[in-house]
């Protein structure tokens, strides 16, 4: 695993009209790194997520992903997004979309966009006439769907709507939908918060097996065993500040704050 | 003769159902994209007041302004007498299509804009197709409502349904059965119209069962 920084996080602030929810945080997070958020209700460990993707505008500091601030409102967004994959509390799969469609829409309008482009480009002489068209990108999406169907045991499912599956399938695909951009890194926003108990352990093993693939992953969760057992960090999110961070060893054994003592009695 | 005004009531109905329709829903995103990003303001302000000035006056005079004022130089009736419905219906539609934008999940928008798609692109294949179909039913009612409205056309002196017995009447002197005819009539196309919304909500109904308000017994 090399050691270089993924996403730099420098003086990041956000407020909400008065309300301030993120003050000042400054954060590594490296390649491959495993780094989970814990924190009480309230305290921007949300929020913090959301500004790495901008999701979330920050009203001040800078996101600096794969060397370019993507805070800044003059940088086309939309490009760095593909490369970061988003997995939230309420799947929000789209609900007018099929399960493969869903894993295939991003994919496809994007390479299509991106073919218009180099056609044109093409046509002027200013660049390579692009290999594939059309038809062999909507192939080659659904074929890379379905793989990702079959390695979560789900491609009889691939042409039923998002309603009719349970918590864990409907966030298994999302998190692959994510995987089919092929991200540098994913962001996951309390994945299991919303599951039935029972439905929690196939969405945390899948996780597991990212981790061990050796993604890039920030996750806020609860879910103090898991963070235990993959996070190569763990960030104490305390007041819109990163309060305390360390090894899941040295926050959960040995915690120095009184507010982090007082967090894991009540979670632990 | 009535299947003269029974054609132009029709035609009336759908040139002006086309352009409520297109203006509404333009109308309702841009309402919901200012509502998200803020980045709107003005063209939302002049939604608004356009919403409000076309639905707080009677469309009778909105259609003597068109006709007698603002088309003075233009004689074709039905094309007037569209126009000012689509415009007119525009306004209720554009409320109709924001309840439909506004009964979606914002995490739509963002899984659509969290996987690198722009505003526009999530908007299109994501949002609009269901803020559509979420408001099919209202939509389809202001539409019979149209049918029914365009009887007004008569007024300013277009063939069309419910003028018709006016003029069968001044040759007969027969009052009520004319009007019981067109009445008749308009009851024949709006029941038609009916059965067709159900066909509609039964085909939509079956992409997502949990999507409210479409799905008809199902
Ligand atoms: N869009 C928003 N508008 C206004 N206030 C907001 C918004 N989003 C979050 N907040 C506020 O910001 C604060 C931090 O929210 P955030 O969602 O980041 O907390 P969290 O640590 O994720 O909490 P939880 O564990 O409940 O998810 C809260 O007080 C919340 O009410
Ligand atoms: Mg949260």
């Amino acid at each position: 695993m090399e050691n270089n920084v993924l996403i730099q996080v420098r003086d990041l602030s956000k407020s909400f009209g008065e309300l301030e929810v993120l003050r000042s945080v400054s954060v590594d997070i490296k390649q491959g790194e495993k780094v989970v958020i814990v924190g009480a209700s309230g305290s921007g460990k949300s929020t913090l997520l959301r500004c790495l993707n901008c999701l979330e505008d920050p009203t001040g500091g800078e996101v600096i992903f794969e060397g370019v601030d993507i805070a800044d409102p003059k940088v086309d967004i939309n490009i760095h997004r593909q490369k970061m994959g988003m997995v939230f509390q309420q799947f929000n799969l789209f609900n007018n979309k099929t399960v493969l469609e869903n894993i295939t829409v991003a994919p496809i309008i994007i390479r299509s966009k991106q073919l218009r482009r180099d056609k044109w480009r093409a046509f002027f002489k200013k660049g390579e006439k692009p290999t594939l068209n059309k038809e062999q990108i909507v192939a080659e999406e659904k074929e890379k769907a379905m793989k990702l169907l079959e390695r979560i045991g789900l491609e009889e499912k691939a042409d039923v709507y998002p309603s009719t599956l349970s918590g864990g399938q409907k966030q298994r695909i999302a998190i692959v939908r994510a995987l089919a951009m092929n991200p540098k890194v994913m962001l996951f926003d309390e994945p299991t918060s919303a599951l039935d108990p029972e439905m929690v352990g196939e969405v945390l093993d899948l996780m597991k097996q990212l981790a061990n693939e050796g993604m890039t992953m920030v996750i806020v969760t609860h879910e103090m065993g898991f963070a235990r057992e993959v996070a190569d960090r763990v960030l104490f999110m305390d007041g819109g500040v990163i309060a305390e961070q360390g090894s899941p060893e040295e926050v959960f054994g040995s915690p120095k704050s009184e507010r982090l003592k007082s967090f894991l009695a009540k979670v632990l | 003769m009535y299947l003269e005004g029974l054609g132009n009531t029709l035609l009336i109905a759908l040139i002006a159902a086309a352009i409520g329709i297109t203006l509404g829903v333009i109308m309702a995103m841009v309402n919901y994209i200012n509502k998200k990003t803020g980045k709107l303001k003005i063209p939302t302000k002049i939604c608004n007041f356009y919403i409000t000035v076309v639905r707080g006056t009677p469309v009778v005079l909105q259609l003597m302004i068109l006709y007698f004022v603002v088309f003075a130089f233009w004689d074709n009736g039905i094309m007037i007498g569209a126009i000012t419905f689509g415009l007119n219906s525009g306004a209720y539609v554009a409320e109709i299509a924001r309840a439909g934008f506004e009964s979606i999940d914002d995490g739509q928008m963002e899984a659509g804009r969290s996987l690198g798609l722009s505003t526009w692109q999530t908007m299109r294949t994501i949002i609009i197709p269901q803020a559509v179909r979420n408001s099919l039913p209202p939509l389809f009612n202001e539409f019979i409502m149209l049918v029914k409205e365009t009887s007004i056309v008569g007024y300013v002196g277009i063939y069309d349904l419910g003028k018709i017995p006016g003029l069968i009447q001044s040759r007969t002197f027969d009052y009520l059965f004319p009007l019981l005819i067109a009445a008749v009539f308009y009851l024949v196309v709006v029941l038609i119209l009916t059965k067709i919304l159900h066909i509609i909500e039964k085909k939509f109904g079956k992409s997502d069962r949990n999507q409210g308000g479409v799905t008809n017994g199902k």
